[in-house]
């Protein structure tokens, strides 16, 4: 059954990890990580990684909402990447074609030098 | 419970493992429910008609009377309560009578007792859902057929027994159709029944040793599939944000790759005419 989405957020430089932890599907997930983004993007935090480890559904609301969201990310100058897919995830990135368009990584440490800082925080 | 906090719920729970009952009550009461418990179903039955239950968690396996005659009434009472069955007897018969007899989910047994409180606040959260019907039409193993409100709840509703049923089947195959009949189910709720719980949506599952065969039937008027501008199946090929630029210039809610995401799980989507009735076929 379907429980409710957290997240966990965390910050290295001006990079924001967060991790979603639970369904990301239509009314349950979705609204949480549009409200939890558009929070930090209005806050000036564009550099955005979504670690997808713990997602435990992933429905087309779901990745309609991390669509919406790397466009709002982008539109502030910004970034929002995808960190540690499941199989379930990887496969669905694949069928829609998002693999394209998302950078994709299965390690935070490599996710975070590709905004330019290093793990430490510190700019590279 | 939780120090000046109002309760949050009334639970029975109904088990005559007095374990398990004792150890759900402390984790329930910690999350800042009151609890009752019985202990069999005739006292069940009596703490059911003096009432005030949010919530039962419903053992089938009782030793006096059957959890699901326990289930029955707790549906007839004067303000029913939500009933969340949970049984280590995972057979299609007694599952089908949960459905019959309208129980919110099922709980298939073992399960990790701290799980319970997050599945009893979601059914708290979902309470106005919880009290709509769904109306059993076959409840045989082969043919389930059913009409339910179009209300997005109930998709995870009927999804929740709908999956029960095929849990014999590999894990990436039952994963698939899970994820198939969701998208489907999802689209004729909000877009054929425009999220309208006065509003029907018919589901059938066949089952054969071959195969696996659902037909969802929405009450909308449907929909031409070369118009949908709006929907990824339609993006050109090496657009595949198109259509969420479409979608955020009409206002509609991010999405639009249900149907792309359908065919890649199942082996065939079959419309009819005018496309408010849709079926798909894994083969087995």
């Amino acid at each position: 059954m379907p429980l409710p989405m957290r997240i966990t957020e965390r910050r290295v430089g001006d990079v924001t990890i967060l991790e979603l932890d639970g369904p990301l599907v239509v009314d349950q997930g979705e609204t949480t990580l549009k409200t939890w983004v558009d929070r930090i993007v209005e806050e000036g935090r564009v550099n955005i990684v979504l670690d997808l480890g713990k997602v435990t559904l992933l429905d087309s609301a779901g990745i309609g909402m991390l669509v919406s969201k790397y466009l709002t990310a982008h539109r502030r100058g910004g970034r929002l990447k995808l960190l540690h897919l499941t199989l379930r995830s990887d496969y669905l990135m694949h069928v829609t074609k998002l693999f394209t368009v998302f950078e994709i990584f299965e390690s935070e440490d490599e996710a975070i030098r590709s905004f330019g800082i290093e793990p430490s925080g510190e700019a590279r | 419970m939780a120090a000046n906090t109002a309760p949050r719920g009334r639970i029975l729970i109904v088990d005559d493992d007095r374990a398990l009952c004792h150890a759900l009550a402390a984790l329930l009461e910690d999350a800042g429910y009151t609890v009752d418990q019985a202990g069999n179903g005739r006292d069940a039955v009596g703490r059911l008609d003096a009432g005030g239950f949010d919530v039962v968690l419903l053992d089938v396996g009782l030793p006096d009377i059957s959890g699901l005659d326990v289930l029955a009434h707790a549906r007839s009472v004067a303000s029913p309560p939500i009933v969340l069955v949970m049984t280590a007897d995972d057979t299609p018969e007694t599952l089908l009578a949960a459905v019959r007899r309208q129980a919110h989910r099922y709980l298939r047994k073992p399960f990790a007792p701290s799980a319970v409180v997050e599945v009893i606040d979601d059914a708290m959260a979902r309470a106005a859902s919880a009290a709509m019907t769904i109306e059993v039409v076959s409840a045989r193993p082969e043919w389930l057929e059913l009409v339910a409100p179009c209300a997005l709840d109930m998709a995870d509703r009927i999804q929740s027994f709908v999956m029960q049923l095929d849990a014999n089947l590999p894990d990436k195959v039952r994963e698939n159709v899970a994820q198939a009949f969701r998208e489907l189910l999802n689209n004729a709720i909000e877009w054929g029944g425009k999220l309208d719980s006065r509003r029907k949506v018919r589901i059938s599952c066949v089952r054969t040793s071959r195969l696996l065969l659902y037909r969802i039937a929405d009450p909308g008027e449907g929909f031409d599939i070369g118009k949908l501008r709006h929907a990824a199946i339609n993006n050109p090929e090496d657009s595949p944000l198109d259509h969420a630029l479409i979608r955020e210039e009409q206002g509609i809610r991010p999405g639009g790759l249900g149907l792309m995401i359908t065919r890649s799980l199942v082996d065939e989507i079959i419309y009819n005419e005018a496309r408010n009735e849709v079926m798909f076929i894994k083969y087995l």
